[in-house]
């Protein structure tokens, strides 16, 4: 029962904490330098193409299917930044178009499953996980999120139209 | 080129930001984790992750990943990875957890920030992933 534990192995001997500190430094450094190798190219070649017209054709390819989501054209190019680079560059793009609650919540939502796609892909690889099945999972699981996410949004406001009406009606 | 310098600074800063978080992650868990806490959290853990059929030793860079994201969360789970020899089909489940619901408490917070709805898209990620883990687990049988 025990042996399967998060912490030390049954018959694992306790090294003192000195050694525990120094196997930790040489340990983490092996890992920042694993993940450095395969997310920092990746990182320069992302941010070399944001200098060339792909992420604005790649907004315009995907503007029609915001309306999907219940969002405006628009903010396909906010997509496209939080795919390829992170959030932080998707809501400075996000931020001028005055959304609605709901449209932010839903671009939080998607978003927030779907970022960094290439950096992210590049480390979960690193791990030994499949960085490539896994992209397209999250792919398609922000697709799903938002989908849920409208009816669910929909269901709530006519669930609080109801509520707010009854008194008035009795 | 004047773009070439810039986005090779960017990734110098990169590097030093990941070192900085997890040379330093990686060490408190080496220092941590003979600590009898860790078993006991262990136990109060395990029955949620059988559930999307995870086992403690996934525990760890799971929480890790959830919480702080998946490029800090991965010095841990290659660490742990590593030292368990956590099989294929437990790195493809906690990598489709943490694909869906990642990084929750920094994601949330900026999108709160311009006005999102925060517990939503919390319970919608959160459902989500123990949903599709749990179901990718029952397709997925163990060898």
């Amino acid at each position: 029962m025990g042996e399967h534990g998060t912490g030390a192995a049954a018959g694992e001997p306790v090294p003192d904490i000195p050694t525990r500190i120094r196997t930790g430094l040489s340990a983490g450094l092996k890992t920042s330098i694993k993940i450095i190798k395969v997310s920092v190219p990746l990182y320069v070649a992302v941010t070399l193409l944001k200098g060339t017209p792909v992420l604005d054709l790649l907004g315009k390819v995907f503007a029609p299917v915001m309306g999907i989501f219940g969002l405006p054209g628009e903010a396909a190019f906010a997509f496209v930044a939080a795919f390829l680079l992170n959030l932080y560059a998707a809501i400075a793009v996000l931020a001028p178009l005055h959304l609605t609650p709901f449209q932010v919540t839903q671009c939080g939502l998607m978003m927030g499953v779907a970022h960094n796609l290439v950096v992210e892909g590049g480390v979960l690889s690193t791990t030994g996980a499949r960085g490539g099945v896994l992209t397209l999972c999250r792919l398609v699981i922000a697709c799903i999120a938002g989908l849920l996410l409208r009816g669910l949004w929909s269901l709530w406001e006519t669930a609080a139209f109801r509520a707010m009406a009854l008194p008035g009606l009795s | 080129m004047d773009l070439l310098l810039p986005a090779l600074l960017g990734g110098l800063m990169l590097s030093v930001k990941l070192i900085l978080i997890i040379v330093p992650l990686v060490t408190l868990f080496e220092v941590l984790r003979y600590l009898p806490v860790f078993r006991r959290a262990g136990n109060v853990v395990e029955p949620m992750m059988r559930g999307v059929g995870l086992t403690r030793d996934a525990a760890i860079p799971l929480f890790t990943g959830i919480f702080l994201g998946i490029a800090y969360g991965a010095g841990i789970i290659i660490r742990v990875a590593q030292q368990k020899g956590l099989p294929a089909r437990e790195l493809f489940l906690m990598g489709l957890f943490l694909a869906t619901c990642h990084s929750v408490v920094e994601d949330i917070l900026i999108f709160i920030v311009i006005g999102g709805n925060g517990p939503a898209i919390l319970v919608v990620r959160l459902g989500l992933a123990v949903f599709l883990t749990g179901l990718m687990s029952r397709v997925w049988k163990p060898a």
